[in-house]
This record gives C-alpha cells, sequence and structure tokens, in this order.
C-alpha cells in the first residue's frame, strides 16, 4: 500500500526522527497568530489552522535576509558569502495554495538567464514539503478560480489528509516517497482511509462558493489599462501595503546595508518591500513614474493578473485570500477582479503588456 | 552559480570633477582580480550596480567604453545617499561592481547603419561609451557617418572635454555642441536639443538614432525626428527607474510587464509605444 497512516498523536514522534536532519518549520499560535516557525517543542505545532496570517513564504524568503557580511578595516574590505544554504529544510502542515506560491516564487527567482536568485533556489532545493488538504476552506479562499484545489497535492512532496483522529500520508514526489519509506513505523492505510479522504476532497471543493472568471479579467486587464475601473479600484486603498506584504506570491524586496560602526562589521540585506508604497519608485531626482494611488494599484493587480500570465505563462495568484482579509479598508480582491470582468471593451484601446 | 548579490572588489584609480559646480564626477575603477575583471565583458549602454560597502548601492551607466581596457569608469551626480558618498570617495577607496546589467545598445544591429547620437546634459555617460566603441579602430569601418548633438544648459556643464576636443579634430564624426542661452566665450550653437535637430537635419536613410536626456529633451526631440521621417524603430532610447538589484528580482522598475534592468534600459520608440506610460 502507497498510502501511510500517521496517528495525530504520533507528531511528535515525527518530529523528533526528522528535526536532526531538517530545519522543521509549522505553523504555530504566536501570540493568536498564526505562523510559520522553527519548532522547538512538537506541542506547539497547530494544524487545524485554516490560513496562516504570514505565509510560509517567510521561511524560505524572510522578511529581513542576509545577502551577505562584510568587514570594513579602513581600505580593506572583505566579504563573506552565506555559509548556511546547505541547510535542509522541512515545512509541516503547509496548505496547497502556499505550496503552489513556492513554485511561482521558485520560477520568478531563476528566470532571466544570467541572473538566477542562487540564495532562494539553493533554500528551495534542499526544502521538503509536507502539506495537508484544506477540509473547509475559509470564506474568502478562491484557489478554484486561480487553477488550484484544496486538496491540490502536485506541489507538494508528501500530502495529508485529515481524516478526524488521524492523517491519511501520500508520497508525491520521489523525495517524499523516499522519506515515507525511512518512516517504517507508519501503519498502512485501507480503502476506507482513501474513500474518505476523497470524499473530503469532493466536499471542501464544494465548499468554496466563489467563482471568479479569471480568463476573462485577463483578457480584459490588456485593454484597460487607462479605464476608469483604476479610481474607482483605488479609492479605499490607504496604502498600507498589508495585501503585498502578505501575499504568498510577492517577491519585492529592498536592499540596504546595515553597518555596526564600532566593530567595524556590517551586512548587505534584503527586506520585503511593496508596490504599494510611494517610495518604491521614487527616483532620486524627484521622479516618480507610480506617484498615485491610481497606478500603485494598478501596478499590483496587473502584476499579478496580466504581467504574470504574459510572462510566464502563470497567474501571480494562489487564491489564498490573505489579501481580502487583512486590508483595513475592505478592499476585496474578489470585487475587484469582478469589475474589472465586467469592463465593456472598447475598440482600438491600446493594448499593453 | 555563485551568490548574484556579492560584487566584486575593485580600487578607485582616478577621480575628475566634470563641472564647474562639482557636483558631477567620473570614478575610475581597477578591478582587484583580474580575472574578475575578464569576466566583466560589457557592450556600450550597459550599467552595473556599483557600491561603497557599507554607504549602499546604486545602478550607475557605465561611461568607458569596452575598448578602453584595463579599467571602467562612471560618471556620478551628486543626488542621495550613495551618490554623494561616492562624490567623498578617495583614490584607493574600495568599491563593488555587480553587472553589468542590461542590455546595451545594439552595436551589432547597428552595422552598416549611419549613426546619430543625441545627448542632453548628464545623459551623456553611456553615450560617451557608445562613440569611442564607435571610433575605436577595430569598429569604425562597420558603420556609415557618425553626427554626434550633445546639448547643455550652460558651458560649465558639458562633460568630457576631452574626449569632445579629440572627436572635433577627427573628419569621421560630425559633432555638434549647444548650450541653452548664449554664454561669454562659446562659440558653437546657441538653443535647445530639439531645434538643433531640427536644424542639423540627419538623414534617417538607412540609419539609427540614439537619444538620451532629461524626459523633456527626449519628448521634444522625437517630435522633431518624426518630422524629419524616422521611424519609431529607428530611435533607441535609454531609460531609467529606481533600481534594488539589477538582476530582475527586486521587481520596482517594470513598465508594464517589462523590467527596465534586464529587458532594457535600451528601448526602441516603436517599443516604448507598446508599454504603458508610466516612466
Amino acid at each position: 500500500m502507497d498510502q501511510k497512516i500517521l496517528k495525530k498523536n504520533q507528531i511528535g514522534k515525527l518530529y523528533k526522527e526528522l528535526s536532526g536532519e531538517y530545519s522543521f518549520f509549522a505553523p504555530i499560535n504566536k501570540k493568536g497568530n498564526i505562523v510559520f516557525e522553527k519548532i522547538e517543542n512538537a506541542e506547539d505545532i497547530i494544524l487545524d489552522y485554516l490560513n496562516s496570517k504570514i505565509p510560509p513564504k517567510s521561511v524560505l524568503f524572510p522578511q529581513e535576509e542576509v545577502l551577505f557580511e562584510y568587514t570594513l578595516d579602513d581600505k580593506d574590505i572583505e566579504i563573506t558569502d552565506r555559509q548556511d544554504l546547505e541547510q535542509k529544510y522541512l515545512i509541516f502542515g503547509i496548505r496547497p495554495c502556499d505550496a503552489y506560491s513556492f513554485e511561482l516564487f521558485a520560477n520568478f527567482f531563476s528566470f532571466h538567464g544570467d541572473w538566477k536568485d542562487e540564495i532562494y533556489l539553493k533554500k528551495k532545493e534542499n526544502t521538503t514539503l509536507i502539506g495537508i488538504g484544506c477540509n473547509t476552506p475559509r470564506t474568502t479562499c478562491f484557489c478554484t478560480s486561480v487553477g488550484g484545489n484544496p486538496f491540490n497535492k502536485e506541489n507538494m512532496d508528501i500530502f495529508l489528509s485529515d481524516l478526524g483522529d488521524s492523517y491519511l500520508v501520500e508520497g508525491i514526489t520521489d523525495k517524499g516517497k523516499a522519506l515515507i519509506k525511512k518512516l517504517s513505523w507508519l501503519s498502512d492505510a485501507t480503502k476506507n482511509d482513501v474513500k474518505k479522504a476523497e470524499e473530503l476532497a469532493k466536499k471542501a471543493e464544494e465548499l468554496i462558493t466563489t467563482k471568479i472568471d479569471v480568463d476573462k479579467v485577463v483578457e480584459n486587464l490588456s485593454t484597460c489599462f487607462e479605464d476608469p475601473v483604476w479610481d474607482e479600484i483605488s479609492e479605499a486603498c490607504i496604502g498600507c501595503g498589508s495585501c503585498a506584504y502578505l501575499c504568498p506570491t510577492c517577491t519585492c524586496f529592498d536592499v540596504i546595508d546595515e553597518t555596526d560602526h564600532y566593530n567595524n562589521r556590517g551586512r548587505r540585506i534584503r527586506i520585503w518591500d511593496t508596490c504599494q508604497s510611494c517610495l518604491y519608485t521614487m527616483e532620486t531626482s524627484g521622479h516618480n513614474p507610480r506617484d498615485t494611488k491610481i497606478q500603485r494599484c494598478r501596478n499590483r493587480i496587473m502584476h499579478k493578473f496580466s504581467y504574470y500570465p504574459t510572462n510566464y505563462d502563470l497567474l501571480g495568484c494562489v487564491g489564498c485570500g490573505r489579501c481580502i482579509y487583512v486590508c483595513p479598508a475592505n478592499n476585496d480582491l474578489r470585487v475587484i477582479l469582478d469589475k474589472i470582468k465586467k469592463i465593456e471593451k472598447k475598440e482600438g484601446e491600446k493594448v499593453v503588456a | 552559480m555563485p551568490n548574484p548579490y556579492i560584487p566584486y572588489l575593485t580600487k578607485v584609480k582616478s577621480i575628475v570633477s566634470e563641472n564647474k559646480v562639482n557636483d558631477i564626477k567620473t570614478i575610475e575603477l581597477e578591478f582587484k582580480k583580474e580575472k574578475e575583471y575578464k569576466n566583466f565583458e560589457y557592450i556600450p549602454g550597459q550599467f552595473a550596480e556599483i557600491s561603497l560597502i557599507g554607504k549602499g548601492e546604486c545602478p550607475i551607466g557605465i561611461a568607458s567604453s569596452p575598448t578602453e581596457e584595463g579599467t571602467i569608469k562612471f560618471t556620478i551626480k551628486k543626488m542621495g545617499t550613495v551618490t554623494s558618498a561616492f562624490h567623498n570617495c578617495e583614490i584607493g577607496d574600495t568599491v563593488g561592481i555587480r553587472g553589468p546589467c542590461g542590455n546595451g545598445w545594439p552595436v551589432e544591429e547597428m552595422k552598416g547603419k549611419n549613426i546619430v547620437v543625441i545627448g542632453g546634459g548628464f545623459a551623456f555617460s553611456t553615450l560617451r561609451s557608445l562613440v569611442i566603441y564607435l571610433l575605436d579602430e577595430k569598429h569604425r569601418k562597420d558603420y556609415g557617418d557618425i553626427t554626434v548633438i550633445y546639448g547643455n544648459r550652460d558651458p560649465g556643464e558639458v562633460l568630457y572635454r576631452d574626449v569632445l576636443d579629440e572627436w572635433k579634430k577627427r573628419d569621421d564624426i560630425k559633432v555638434v555642441l549647444t548650450i541653452d542661452r548664449e554664454a561669454e566665450g562659446w562659440t558653437e550653437e546657441v538653443g535647445f536639443v530639439a531645434p538643433i535637430v531640427k536644424k542639423v537635419a540627419p538623414s534617417s536613410d538607412n540609419a539609427i538614432a540614439v537619444i538620451c536626456g532629461p524626459p523633456i529633451m527626449i519628448k521634444t526631440t522625437i517630435a522633431v525626428m518624426e518630422e524629419l521621417n524616422w521611424g519609431p524603430e529607428q530611435i533607441l532610447n535609454s531609460l531609467e527607474m529606481r533600481m534594488k538589484c539589477g538582476i530582475g528580482k527586486c521587481g520596482r522598475c517594470n513598465i508594464g510587464n517589462k523590467f527596465v534592468c534586464v529587458d532594457g534600459p535600451v528601448f526602441s520608440l516603436a517599443e516604448l509605444k507598446k508599454m504603458p506610460n508610466e516612466y
């Protein structure tokens, strides 16, 4: 039998067995927020969550990350590369939408020929994802509209289905299958377990009622750059950038040098940045190509639903719904996409991207 | 593949103040490791991310030509934190450099054509690189007539006096210099770049024009070029956008679906017409 059973009270055993070899990340409750952190105590792991507040992109692309370190000695400068990229990561309990975002990250960071983001790609290569299907998707979830599914197994190494007291364990990739083989104490699943998981998957899909015609949105975006709809879409936005910071597919970053002048050493780091910030595109001359809120809101939507499909033939959205429930101004991506879908095409409009 | 954010290290070999108000300097860099210099193969029009470790990094167009072997030059205007730090540099200081970045001027496709180079102000740096490249004895025969039209606010702002003087002595290049308003001792053209281009009226026949300068100069010059029957695919521009990584990762330099750092900075007017007006 390829499928196995992991009892919920065996998670501690799993952690104990794997945490030596891997940096073991899983969702925990941190001051009321679900976040993925390195686990020190298996009892902290929480798997009956819906979506983590901070997406697990933070494991491989932390909010602040060292690019290299340096020492300054009058005129002599020494640079030290990252020494920790061989570390193996295991991310336990990741949801299908977030697992897909890892593929989008890897795709974007390996694009543009000569220049690959080796820091991210090396970490991704050394990462094993043990994900879990969503029995009860949130009301803001819309993964099924963007090519996903609450039980999508594609981007995981090992896939778990929550059967109540236990998880059905399926190896998806060779890496995942090999890992399951090592966990020889897992019991075999019965036909009944497999059937139960299939029923849960079907039920979960039915629970997602939002259906967005994304193909139509993508089509309309190629001609609506100058449409007045963007005034409407951006009207309530306060430019806080939460939608982008907490988006599992947003990759943008700023780069700064942090120097400890007392000890003549420092580090060049990258930190999450967002196209929703006015300063993001502000040039040193003072000129700003996207100095209005309309332009910035438009850029976020165009990036995910027009530029991304044009450049990579992929959607830049996984349907997790985080941008919907974190927005302090109640801007709802589903409503935005619906407005774009309803735009009537005008003849002779300039086609962009 | 190595970590793409780690710069090669160079040393400042020379510093030249380029204008009277002393806010533009050309800094010449020498690679600390010969092998890394060999890896840094560039063409005119490309840029690099240069940094003073501990102060920060910024994208600057390469002002030297690959034919000027041994060192690499950048012309830097004192504007923000990093460029001001560059202005405080001393000879021998260590400078980090990553690149070369971007597509550069299409010197291969330009072969066999007449070349018109139009620049305004401080944006002349990658045009300096281009013209020196075209005039190099290895390359001059590959190109037709070369015309340079270079405008500035006043005589004190004219960059690269030494190379301009050399070019003016040659008979295989036409150099037209202009300043906005008359000034004492100035014997060349007077007027904005666009009307001077109209006066010089370069022929569009089998020709490519490269234009660099402030937005208003580019806009007015393009209007004149169109009057002179230049097609949008014959006119090349180099764009600027805020950048951090220079290698298509940090996100901010997009215009529509293009990244200026990797898809540009050089775009033809035909390409620009298809892009949103967000630059």
